[in-house]
């Protein structure tokens, strides 16, 4: 089979600099060799095929039902050397603590803003804030109990921290169904590789939310806004592989500020709630009053300590564009070490040196919003036309707070079955965090590629595919 | 369980419990056309729209009744809720709805009817191929059917699932027997071998041809089938098998007071299990129907409000 060489000067995570397959993606070499291009067709459609089967779809909003997509799921997979992996396990750890005990400061006693790390405008003025969870006790002063951290690799070969996703991260389920579909697909892959195991994700899932909860024995549920939700997939398979009841709004009630579900044997008590719902919607007492999908008196309740939420209210404060520059200086401030992941440099707009650097060099950067999610709202400087950056400018110019701009980094590739051919692609990470009695996660996560040649937008609602990620347990293989 | 799960699965498999019926009573239906004079032929073809109720809706949208409209309206007609396709679409929405209550292989297996349902959809039905469908309607309810018996977790959700096959079994087996027992009996009068045909057809659109065989030989009496049909507990579609299974199955589910329809599913069930056919003669098969059927659905709206329609 014929596999375009990488881009020069990128980082390939197949290839050396000498077109050599990298020792620890070994196991690659003979299959890729030796795979002609009509079995890869063939498999390709094997899959397709058992991805609708199984309903592993991607609903999106306004297209009939009948019309589920697929994410596209390519077949080559990503591995990631053992080394690689111990470090950057150490180091999300490090992260997600450091993230945890911000959110636990920002809502108690502030340290980190009266040291002037942070401003309190910074903090306070933030849209996610919940003034309402200001010196509220949660168990173990857990906030964020599922976290996912966006990663991608550099041509420098160090792997950067591009996002904290702290409210609902979704993608897991892809994670698990990709390696599943591999196994199947390939067996011989894995029968002598040492691949490290993910399939035990929906286990330590269930532990961290049962942990999140003081009581002996929880009662755990996971909260979808309802099959038209774009991730209704991964809630159903969340809650079937854990073995508690998906439960949507109006499955649930408040009584005397404790929250109910209603079953068929009457009125039954929750103490968890794996919410896959944003903080406005949870409530309309609370939040937005036209939300269909969330529970009235849902707050009140929690607010009492009836209840758990997962994540808890609020976390978004965290994961936002304009905090992420501070994390390295959390995890100093909070833990007193130097950050093992390193973060994109960030100009941040609201300052006025930085909005500057910005504006001087728009063509080199990208701009990003604060509040922006899902590769909306942005612009790539070295791929935009003059109307775009000039667009920019004012928008720039007219909120600057609003924006953060970071340089334009080289997103790692990965060979990558396209229409063209085998081609490299770029390509991000993102492993999935769990706090719950300790910091646990299993060693993978969810790769995403662009399909488009050149592209660094992997989001799948703009067409982004996925591919199956192998961290191996032992490199010498 | 969750209440809403509760009847989205009592829901999702009188959906597919419907679909397979239906296909059945088309299948017989269409044959019957064929043997029949005629004269007759709208009769024949009349039963699946009387059986499903649509008769009404059906002239909303055709003209006459033939055989290729009839495969069109109650095959792949996405107009109306009565088709198999939208029966089999219904009974998916549902299936998504508790997809956490479900085993991967019974979801697998319901969305997978409705994928090459959907393609199915694309090509059309005529009336040279309709039977090859039909067979496929059973065979994916058979499967759905395996699949449930083989993965599913002995729980209330599997009570759920069962109580709502048996429902729609013995609401269908209900309606399908008083329709054709009218025309088999008007048969009868008319003559012997038509009679015979007629017979059948009722053995035949509920899958109790070789039961019948079996018990009573290849004579047939109307009261024999009638028996069969009603009085006979180990008929799989008889009104005594099903009822003896849903007043079993409202025993096993969890129930947190005294329930409702606990009381009307065992006493209708003591009735049939006590009942003779001599009962059924002086009352008069249309009448004995008839109540059966009102009772029936009296229990399945008392089973929704009992454990599926919460009031808090």
């Amino acid at each position: 089979m014929l596999i375009q060489t990488p881009g020069k000067g990128l980082y390939d995570e197949l290839f050396d600099q000498n077109n050599q397959i990298r020792p620890h993606c070994k196991i690659l070499e003979d299959w890729l060799a030796n795979s002609d291009e009509s079995l890869i067709a063939d498999k390709r459609r094997e899959a397709d095929v058992l991805f609708q089967r199984l309903g592993i779809t991607f609903n999106v909003y306004g297209e009939d039902q009948g019309a589920d997509r697929l994410i596209p799921f390519d077949l080559i997979p990503r591995v990631i050397s053992s080394s690689d992996w111990q470090k950057l396990q150490a180091g999300l750890r490090q992260r997600v603590q450091a993230l945890n005990r911000f959110l636990f400061d920002i809502y108690h006693g502030y340290d980190i803003v009266r040291a002037g790390v942070i401003s309190a405008e910074q903090v306070f003025s933030n849209p996610q804030y919940q003034p309402g969870m200001q010196d509220l006790k949660l168990p173990r002063n857990l906030y964020a109990h599922i976290a996912g951290i966006d990663l991608i690799r550099h041509n420098d070969g160090d792997f950067y921290v591009l996002e904290d996703n702290l409210r609902c991260p979704s993608g897991v389920s892809y994670m698990l169904e990709n390696r599943r579909m591999m196994m199947r697909l390939f067996p011989h892959l894995f029968a002598h590789s040492p691949v490290a195991p993910i399939d035990h994700y929906p286990n330590l899932l269930s532990e961290t939310l049962r942990a999140a909860s003081l009581k002996p024995n929880p009662t755990v549920v996971v909260l979808t806004p309802g099959r038209f939700n774009s991730a209704y997939f991964e809630h159903a398979f969340l809650a079937r592989q854990m073995g508690v009841e998906l439960v949507e709004g109006a499955d649930l009630f408040v009584h005397q500020n404790k929250v109910f579900m209603k079953t068929t044997i009457g009125p039954q008590q929750v103490d968890v709630i794996y919410r896959r719902i944003d903080d406005d919607f949870l409530d309309p007492l609370a939040g937005n009053p036209d939300s269909m999908i969330g529970v009235p008196g849902l707050y009140a309740a929690y607010r009492t300590g009836n209840v758990v939420l997962t994540n808890a209210m609020g976390t978004g404060v965290a994961d936002d564009k304009s905090i992420y520059p501070y994390v390295p200086d959390m995890i100093r401030f909070y833990l007193d070490e130097e950050p093992i992941l390193k973060n994109v440099p960030t100009w941040q707009c609201r300052k006025e040196k930085d909005l500057q650097y910005v504006l001087d060099h728009l063509p080199e950067l990208v701009v990003k919003e604060a509040q922006g999610a899902g590769g909306f709202g942005m612009l790539i400087g070295p791929m935009a036309s003059k109307e775009e950056l000039s667009t920019f400018r004012s928008l720039l110019k007219a909120r600057p707070q609003d924006y953060i701009a970071q340089p334009t980094l080289s997103l790692s590739t990965c060979p990558t079955f396209v229409n063209e051919g085998v081609a490299p692609r770029h390509l991000d990470l993102r492993p999935f965090v769990l706090s719950g009695k300790k910091i646990q996660m299993v060693p993978g996560g969810l790769t995403r590629v662009a399909l488009k040649e050149g592209s660094l937008v992997v989001n799948s609602s703009q067409g982004g595919g996925t591919k199956d990620t192998w961290v191996m347990e032992d490199d010498l293989c | 369980m969750l209440s809403r799960a509760a009847s989205s699965l009592f829901w999702m498999a009188r959906y597919l419990e419907r679909a397979e019926s239906q296909a059945r009573l088309l299948d017989v239906s269409l044959t019957m056309a064929l043997i029949d004079v005629p004269e007759d032929r709208i009769e024949q073809l009349s039963v699946p729209l009387l059986v499903s109720g649509t008769r009404e809706v059906f002239f909303e949208y055709y003209d006459d009744i033939t055989p290729q409209n009839l495969i069109d309206f109650l095959l792949l007609d996405d107009r109306h809720p009565a088709s198999v396709f939208n029966i089999i679409r219904s009974a998916r929405d549902n299936a998504l709805h508790v997809r956490g209550n479900l085993s991967a292989d019974v979801w697998e297996s319901i969305n997978q009817a409705w994928l090459e349902l959907k393609e199915l959809q694309k090509k059309g039905v005529t009336e040279s191929n309709a039977s090859s469908v039909f067979d496929w309607v059973r065979e994916r309810s058979h499967m759905f059917r395996g699949a449930a018996y083989g993965t599913l977790l002995r729980n209330d959700a599997f009570h759920f699932l069962r109580l709502g096959t048996f429902i729609e079994r013995a609401d269908t087996t209900a309606r399908v027997l008083d329709i054709r027992h009218v025309m088999a009996m008007k048969a009868m009068e008319e003559q012997a071998t038509r009679a015979f045909f007629e017979w059948t057809a009722v053995l035949h659109s509920l899958a109790a041809f070789e039961a019948y065989q079996n018990t009573y030989g290849h004579n047939l009496e109307p009261m024999n089938v009638a028996e069969l049909l009603i009085l006979k507990p180990d008929v799989p579609r008889s009104l005594h098998g099903c009822l003896k299974e849903i007043s079993s199955l409202l025993e096993r589910i969890e129930s947190g007071s005294a329930k409702r329809s606990r009381r009307l599913a065992s006493s209708l069930y003591a009735n049939i299990h006590f009942g003779d056919r001599d009962f059924i003669e002086e009352r008069g098969l249309n009448a004995y129907l008839v109540d059966f059927l009102d009772r029936i659905q009296g229990i399945a709206g008392q089973i929704q409000k009992d454990y599926m329609g919460w009031q808090q």
